[in-house]
This record gives structure tokens, sequence and C-alpha cells, in this order.
């Protein structure tokens, strides 16, 4: 197997959080659902930009912030930011997210080797950290 | 059929009910799996996660509220404006906070058009009049799937007979090329901007006659075809909204002298069926358009229900017909987990995951009628295509009801 160096790469990256039609459709099949995750748990990104830094479609990166991290799963989609990535609108991107960067942030990605993170882990820290 | 699947409640839609099995013709995919699948993944009714009878559920909300010494009331864009009236008299009668998602979406837009600081007009008359139809930081193509095709860019109207091919000039900034930029081609310019300030600015700079700083030809180029017509219209989404930030002045200014060479309106591009009428409707009420405090008598930041969680403010939220797991950000979110937390909703979502107390309800617009408005404020009946026993009006008028023995 070649030695991949984007595995070793951290990089900064602006994330656009934008609505997508077809993941608004997989809240119909529930949002603890595989294909809610599937389309949610998501990180689209023009061909370009995955070629100059290392990804390529199916990868599974974490994306960090603020001592926060969620792995997401790698698409190519050619509407994506020329210099960013771009996130659909959920409990994933509400994550990173925060009211000074609600639609633009910048977060940290780099290759991993987890699985995608589920709801129920976001779920979980809630209840967990709060439990009255 | 109006369909509640977004902000346009489209009124062509086609329902065949075959024995409770939807069918669906004419509706968007974001329309047509909401009514096809409103079967799936019901909310029951709960306390505590347990499954209980809708009776025991109730009764567990009249404690919970009588015992509450400080209140919000927050969601109510997807439900009907006579179940949003209920819920506002709810929120007078225990002094509560009252907020929906407007807040942090386009709510500040919908208060400058009733309050005429922004001239706005109505998705008939862009279909019939618009020439220049700009898409400012929305991308419709998925979050008003039929907007274009319906209203502006594509179809025929009284002054507009010749469609999209040469009666209109389509203008789509962004900070991506979104699917909807893509379609900025003939008759058309894409601004990929940085800072939508700036682009601002340069509109501002060109109208006084100045150069712009960037974008300087094509900046000019659309004022131009502006000039060409009398009806020019801007819908400004998220993208707008954060891209201001806060700097509101800035752009009413740009609308202002856009309005002194050729007439230009506004409209807000929301997604959720009826967020605007719960702003008309609590502007009637109270003279603003979201969080407000029944017990304060105003309106301010402070009672924005993230910040209301953020600062530990309430003791109790009753979330009707939204899911602010999913929506908030985690800041915000995990806050909800310390207080008492009531849903009211159709579906089994991530805020009914800790909630206390779940009343499922039916789908507005599909299980239950009622009046809607439109994104552009034109009110919509809704007919039910299937009727449920339950609804948001039923439930909110028990707990009322319940509240009032309780005073």
């Amino acid at each position: 197997m070649p030695l991949q160096f984007s595995k070793y790469l951290k990089i900064e990256v602006e994330v656009v959080v934008a609505r997508n039609s077809f993941q608004a459709e997989a809240v119909d099949k529930g949002k603890m659902s595989k294909k809610f995750v599937e389309k949610s748990a998501v990180v689209f990104m023009n061909e370009d930009f995955a070629r100059r830094n290392g990804f390529k479609e199916g990868d599974i990166v974490r994306l960090s912030r603020r001592g926060r991290s969620i792995n997401v799963k790698v698409f190519i989609c050619e509407t994506s930011p020329r210099d960013g990535v771009m996130m659909p609108n959920s409990i994933y991107s509400s994550y990173l997210a925060d009211f000074d960067n609600f639609k633009r942030f910048r977060a940290y990605i780099e290759l991993s080797d987890g699985d995608v993170t589920k709801p129920d882990e976001i779920i979980d820290q809630i209840k967990n950290k709060n439990k009255k | 059929m109006i369909c509640t699947g977004c902000a346009l409640l489209c009124d062509d839609v086609i329902i065949i009910n075959d024995s409770g099995n939807l069918k669906v013709r004419n509706a968007c995919r974001r329309g047509a799996k909401l009514i096809a699948n409103y079967k799936n993944l019901r909310a029951d009714a709960t306390i505590n996660g347990k499954k209980v009878n809708y009776e025991e559920a109730i009764e567990r909300v009249k404690e919970i509220i009588n015992n509450s010494e400080s209140l919000a009331i927050y969601g109510m864009d997807t439900i009907s404006i006579e179940a949003q009236k209920l819920a506002i008299e709810l929120a007078e009668r225990k002094e509560a906070y009252i907020d929906d998602n407007s807040t942090f979406c386009l709510g500040d837009f919908v208060e400058m058009i009733l309050k005429k600081e922004i001239p706005s007009t109505t998705l008939d008359e862009v279909r019939d009049y618009a020439y220049v139809i700009f898409y400012w930081g929305t991308n419709p193509f998925h979050t008003l799937s039929r907007h274009m095709s319906k209203f502006t860019y594509y179809p025929r109207g009284k002054r507009r007979q010749r469609g999209y091919e040469e009666d209109r000039f389509l203008v789509v900034v962004d900070v991506r090329r979104s699917h909807t930029a893509k379609l900025a081609k003939k008759n058309a310019k894409f601004f990929e901007v940085r800072d939508d300030l700036e682009l601002i600015q340069a509109f501002i700079d060109a109208l006084d006659g100045k150069p712009p700083k960037i974008f300087a030809n094509d900046v000019f180029r659309v004022i131009k075809e502006m000039e060409k017509s009398d009806f020019n219209v801007i819908f400004g989404g998220l993208g707008l909204r954060y891209g201001l930030k806060g700097k509101y002045d800035k752009f009413l200014e740009m609308i202002r002298k856009m309005n002194e060479r050729t007439k230009v309106y506004f409209i807000p591009l929301g997604c959720h069926p009826n967020m605007r009428g719960f702003n008309e409707l609590l502007y009637g009420i109270t003279g603003y358009v979201n969080k407000y405090s029944f017990k304060d008598k105003e309106s301010k930041e402070d009672f924005a229900f993230y910040n209301l969680l953020f600062e530990e403010k309430i003791d109790t939220a009753l979330i009707i017909g939204t899911d602010p797991l999913n929506s908030l950000p985690f800041e915000y979110a995990k806050k909800l987990a310390k207080i008492n937390v009531i849903v009211i909703d159709p579906r089994e979502n991530f805020t009914t995951k800790i909630a206390d107390v779940v009343l499922p309800s039916a789908i507005t617009g599909i299980e239950c009628g009622g009046k809607m408005k439109r994104i552009d404020g034109v009110e919509i009946t809704l007919e039910p295509m299937i009727e449920a026993e339950i609804d948001d009006v039923s439930i909110i008028k028990s707990i009322l009801n319940l509240i009032m023995e309780g005073i």
C-alpha cells in the first residue's frame, strides 16, 4: 500500500454550512436513520481542493474546532467552496458552530481511522455532561 | 392541496389517498418525501423516555408548567397560525418568554418589512413583473426547490412573456458556485464573494458614481440592467444575514440608493413553512416579531431562546414543532438537558431523546388544516389530506385549560 502523506496532515479550512435537499429528504426516514447519517455526517469538497490536500471520496476525516471533533465522510462535489469545504445543516454542523460563526467557520481537518460519528454520540455528550 | 414541505406552500400538489397511503404529484423532493413518508417515525407520548398514554403525558405537562417559575415557549414555525395564537396566549398567561427560529434566521428582515423600512412584494408580482432577480446568500435549488420554476426565473408572467430566455436577468451572490449559481449563464451574473459587505459597498459606490473597488464592470452592468425595468427583486438568505455581520444599515442604504434609480423589492428566503406567520402574528400582538418576554413586555437579544438557555434564565422549555438539538450550536443546545423539556411534535427527533415529556401531534397540512403565511406574507388556507384526532391546536388548548385550573 502506498504511503499516504496526507494521513499526517492537519489543515485549517473554512467550513460553509448550507441546506441540502437530499439531506432534508433523509429526515423523513428519521434523524437516527442510516440514511440521515449518510446525508448529514458528510463534508463536501471540490475535486481540486481534495487533490491538493490528499483527500478522496469516501475518506473518513476528523473535523475539529474549539476542543470538539466529529468524524464525517468526504464527498466530492463541484458546488463546494473553492478553498474550503461544505457541510449540510444538521446536528453535526451545529456541534462545531457558534452564533458568531454560524454559517461559516474555520475548523481543522485530517484523515481519521475511526468510524463516522453517530448522532447518539453527540446526544450522549449533551445528556452526560448535564444530567440533573 | 397545499404542500407544507417548505415556506413556498405550493398550491398545485395533487394527492392520491390510497387507503391512508398518500401518493404525491407535482411536489419537489422535499415535499414529496414529507407527504409520502408521513407515517414514518411518529413520536409516542412519553415521560422520561417511557411510553405512556396521552392523558398521563398531558397531566405531567400540567405539573411541570404549573411548577415552572420561568417558562419559554419555542419553535412554532411548522404549525398553523391558529395553534401559534394559542401558544402565544399560553405564554401571555404564564408571563413566559416566546421565541422561534427566526431569531437566528431571517426575523430581522421580516421586522424591517413589517415596519416598512424595506420595500417588499409578493411572489405572484415577482412572477408577473420582475426583471433583475437577485439570490443573495441563498440557494433555492436546495432550500425552496420550486421557487425558480414557479415564481421567478423560469415562468412566463404578465409582463414577462419571454421568461428566462430574454425577460429575466439573474444575479447570484454566494461564497461558492452553488447549484443556483451554476444557472447564472446567459442574461445573468454570478458574484463569488468573500465578504458580502464589500459587494454591498461596491453597489453603493457605483450608485454614487464612484468606481467600485471590486467587480467594477459587473456591478455597473447589473445596475444598468436594473434600470431597464421598474420591478426588480432581491431574495436574501442566511448567507446574506450572517454576511452582513449585523450591519443591516449598509444593506438598507444600498436598497435605498437602488430605489432612487429604479424599483427594487426585497423578500427574505426562509425555509420553515410558517415562520412568517409566527413573525406577523406576534408583531400584531406585541409589536415585535420574536424573542419576546410577556413578563417584561419587551423584546431583546437577552430574550432569544438560545440566550435564555445559555444564561440559564429558564427552568422549562415548551418546544413545539422544532428540533433545537439539531439546529442550535452545541454550547446552547447542551443546556437543554439541564432544564425541563416538553416537546410537542409529530415525529421523533433529537430533542425528543432528551425530553421529559413528549406529546405527539399531527403534521400540519397533512393531518390537520389551518392557516399559514407563505414566505412573502400571503395567507394560505390548508385542508388536511387525512384527519388526525389530536393536533397542535387541541394539545395547546388542553394545556391552556389545565393551566387555567392551576392559576
